[in-house]
């Protein structure tokens, strides 16, 4: 869902990168403060993986593809929906800089949807859900992190006049319901992953492994 | 740093680079959800992007469509992606030690 140039006005452009960059402001101090040695590889290794399965589109019905965008993953594994901006920032980035993918304009605008909002949003599901099933609660922060994302730029294109309100909302609504359910289970995978080799870098292995031994 | 850290780093870019390398032969050429939509209900004129990148499409230009574009394109991005991070991340933790806050 990377917004390319000419999909939004350039006054609402700058809006969206006021927006990201107070955002970065934050997630800069929360690294400031919370990163210690062993959580700068865990990021770096996460935003290398990120990269790579960003460029891995599933096929999904309707003749459209999609890839996970792996905020609800990292704000899940560092504990934190900043640790999730500073990483898909510098993906966007690079992505952007590099490869053309997402528009130097939209840059704002696509790390506040795939960054901020994604990062928030699964970060914020899997709180409320954790209590109820580890891996459940997961799987719907990272289904619900990037279905609130395609959300949110389906209201981006309508305040843009780039897509009409309804059908932009249905459309990207849909098609990302379908690309979330891939987010969902490559988020629980990875965590799954990460508990097996390294169970000390993620947070709840602090608090006693009764939780996540079931 | 310690040696886990280093094997984690090292089995977790192998794994990212194996995803990079087999990504141009394994991912869907489909427009992706965003593309998807706009081909359907775009309101306005498609344009040109504004900055011309050195790898455009994640392929290199002197090679036309070659998968081989893609493999080049997408590793030497994973590891770009993995070094910003560092980079980030370091300059954060360095302001901290600067500003003596512990």
């Amino acid at each position: 869902m990377h917004i390319p140039d000419g999909f939004i006005p350039l006054w609402q452009a700058a809006i969206y990168y006021v927006i990201t960059i107070v955002a970065l402001y934050f997630a800069l101090n929360w690294a400031k403060q919370n990163l210690d040695e062993k959580r700068v590889p865990l990021m770096a290794v996460l935003a290398a993986f990120i990269f790579a399965i960003q460029a891995m589109n599933i096929p999904i019905p309707w003749g459209t593809s999609g890839h996970m965008l792996g905020a609800a993953l990292v704000a899940i594994v560092l504990g934190s929906p900043w640790a999730a901006v500073l990483v898909l920032t510098v993906v966007l980035t690079v992505q952007g800089f590099f490869f053309g993918d997402g528009g130097i304009t939209a840059l704002g605008a696509n790390i506040l949807d795939m960054g901020v909002i994604a990062g928030f949003t699964g970060y914020g599901v899997f709180t409320l859900l954790k209590k109820l099933n580890l891996w459940v609660a997961i799987f719907i922060a990272g289904w619900a992190s990037i279905f609130v994302a395609a959300i949110a730029v389906a209201i981006q294109m309508a305040l843009a006049g780039t897509f009409p309100a309804d059908l932009g909302l249905f459309f990207m609504g849909l098609y990302h319901g379908v690309i979330g359910i891939a987010e969902g289970l490559i988020t629980v995978i990875a965590i799954l992953a990460i508990q097996r080799v390294r169970p000390d870098l993620l947070l709840w292995s602090n608090k006693g492994k009764a939780e996540v031994e079931k | 740093m310690n040696k886990r850290d280093k094997s984690f780093i090292i089995g977790g870019l192998i794994v990212a680079i194996v995803i990079a390398i087999l990504a141009p032969f394994l991912a869907s050429a489909d427009p992706d959800g965003l593309e998807s939509a706009a081909e359907k209900i775009l309101l306005v004129e498609e344009t040109e992007p504004v900055l011309e990148v050195p790898l455009p499409d994640y392929l290199v230009p002197a090679w036309g469509e070659s998968p081989l574009g893609g493999v080049v394109s997408i590793v030497l991005g994973t590891l770009i992606a993995f070094l910003a991070m560092v980079g980030l991340a370091t300059t954060a933790r360095w302001f901290k030690s600067e500003n003596g806050s512990g």
